[in-house]
């Protein structure tokens, strides 16, 4: 029995999504305005697209914040699937052990995390940088991979790899034609997923960061407690673009296979 | 043997999580114990004073203000979720599809693009102020930016898709059957919810609020750009004292307290939820 939706019920989620999507949609707007202040609209302008492109500084910044999220990405790919796949082969103690220590970072406020990370770091002596920000990022980003690709795997049949054990495949050979072929969507997803996160932290990053690898959503973490000025908001809309561009590909891998899963 | 075998591969995993989680944690539960020189560099002096600052008046009312903050988040973000997570579960599948769509895209979109939104639109030369002045309703602009209410609008805005997500799953597993046996037995629309459809996801509404409420207690970049520093939270005052007061052992102590609060609204989360925390996100 499905329940009919309310007239109600429709208009709730409408003004639900409107108010979702306001604040999104201002910044974009906002981002063409020919006037500096939002006070007025003064007329259509791509001047702070220009001005944008002329800031070294941004270039700087986007630079190391898509070095480190490709490679926090391809990390997390890996580290995440081999987790997945390692749990599900272990005994039942020690892939609790695993989800444990998975979700230990994401049960920690970030703050504390990203202190408590500098505080190592500086013990080591390590120097703030790149590699501080990659072991970092996948400390949260591995999880979700973790999550993702293991979801998955309890779908497959465990005859199809029994099958294959029985007809002699050794189990590295069934790993590799069997399951990495049907995870294979689910870690493409992932860890773009991953690649979004690392270029959207803002609190561990702020720790992680060395004096010339400051990343992008840090600085504009600063630009943004200056005020209000166009230039974030073309800014922040050009990223938005470039993340939508990276949904639609993830939209591509995970249409064919599971449809309704959330 | 066999079970060594198959355990061995395990072992990198959890060494290299527990070495990155594990060993800070430790690092910082003792650094909440040590001292610091004025230039702050830290000084291995065993001392409690950090502890006791964290139990003075004022940085009790740092901690009263963060978690009323994260409790009326997650208590606003399930109000106005459920019904999202509850209509979007019984609509047709298109329809379903394109709400859920909706409900995840913000993950995509950047935390901070998001938190900047509600500065155009709530600044006293912001869009609302200008729709309000335009129609002649107020004379000068609303002041509404750098108040709790701006960080708890925020913060709560930030974070509704999980708590939308998580109610959803349970909403989506509600056997319906019971709620058919429900209205056979004569109970009406309301009773039917109250009875039966709020108690069976009330794990979904535990879990959305534990997933809103840990976050929000650290959240420091919503409350510096909305609330302007006029209400200090836990996230600023911990950030403040680690990047300009330099004063790491204080910043440590306060994030071990953090920790315990979160260990406690777990600990409640296992006990509505009847479930531990790895159910929160498998």
């Amino acid at each position: 029995m499905r329940m009919k939706t309310s007239r109600f019920g429709t208009f709730y989620l409408s003004l639900f999504f409107v108010i979702l999507y306001l604040p999104v949609l201002s910044v974009i707007l906002y981002s063409f305005n020919a006037s500096p202040s939002t006070a007025q609209w003064t007329g259509f302008t791509l001047d702070w697209y220009r001005t944008l492109f002329e800031d070294r500084v941004i270039a700087a910044s986007f630079r190391i914040s898509m070095e480190v999220a490709v490679i926090t990405s391809i990390v997390s790919a890996i580290l995440g699937t081999a987790s997945a796949v390692v749990a599900m082969r272990s005994t039942a103690g020690m892939k609790r052990a695993i989800q444990g220590v998975m979700i230990l970072p994401l049960l920690i406020p970030e703050v504390a995390l990203g202190i408590a990370l500098l505080i190592f770091f500086n013990l080591l002596n390590l120097p703030f940088g790149h590699f501080t920000l990659v072991a970092s990022h996948s400390l949260f980003c591995v999880p979700y991979v973790y999550i993702m690709v293991q979801l998955r795997l309890k779908e497959i049949d465990r005859s199809i790899l029994e099958s294959a054990r029985d007809l002699g495949a050794t189990r590295w050979q069934a790993t590799r034609t069997i399951i990495l072929p049907l995870v294979t969507p689910s870690i493409i997803t992932a860890s773009l997923l991953a690649l979004a996160m690392s270029l959207d932290d803002v609190i561990i990053s702020t720790y992680m960061s060395g004096p010339r690898t400051t990343t992008l959503p840090v600085h504009i973490f600063s630009m943004m407690r200056v005020g209000v000025t166009p230039k974030v908001n073309a800014l922040c809309t050009l990223i938005l673009v470039g993340m939508f561009f990276v949904v639609g590909l993830s939209q591509l891998f995970t249409k064919k296979r599971h449809k309704e899963d959330l | 043997m066999q079970t060594l075998k198959r355990n061995l591969l395990a072992v990198p995993i959890l060494v290299w999580l527990g070495l990155l989680v594990g060993i800070p944690l430790v690092f910082v539960f003792v650094l909440s114990f040590l001292s610091r020189d004025s230039l702050g560099t830290i000084v291995f002096q065993f001392t409690l004073e950090n502890w006791q600052r964290v139990l003075d008046p004022i940085y009790l009312r740092v901690f009263r203000n963060s978690l009323l903050l994260a409790f009326l988040t997650g208590l606003v973000t399930i109000v106005v979720g459920y019904p999202v997570a509850y209509i979007t579960a019984n609509l047709e599948p298109k329809k379903r599809a394109l709400s859920i769509g909706l409900i995840m895209l913000p993950f995509w979109i950047s935390s901070l693009l998001r938190t900047y939104g509600w500065m155009i639109l709530l600044g006293n030369a912001g869009i609302v102020n200008n729709i309000l002045l335009g129609l002649g309703i107020i004379d000068k602009p609303l002041p509404m930016m750098y108040k709790f209410g701006t960080t708890l609008v925020g913060t709560a805005y930030m974070l509704i898709p999980f708590a939308i997500v998580a109610i959803f799953n349970s909403v989506d597993k509600l056997d319906r059957s019971l709620l058919e046996a429900s209205y056979d037995l004569g109970a009406n629309r309301r009773q039917t919810f109250f009875n039966i459809t709020l108690p069976l996801t009330l794990p979904g509404i535990a879990g959305g609020f534990t997933l809103v409420f840990i976050p929000a207690l650290g959240l420091f970049y919503v409350s510096d750009l909305l609330g302007g520093g006029n209400t200090i939270f836990l996230g600023n005052l911990i950030n403040t004292q680690v990047t300009r007061g330099r004063n790491r052992p204080l910043a440590a102590a306060f994030s071990i307290a953090m920790i315990i609060v979160v260990l406690l609204v777990i600990s409640i989360y296992g006990k509505v939820a009847k479930d531990d925390a790895e159910g929160l996100f498998l």
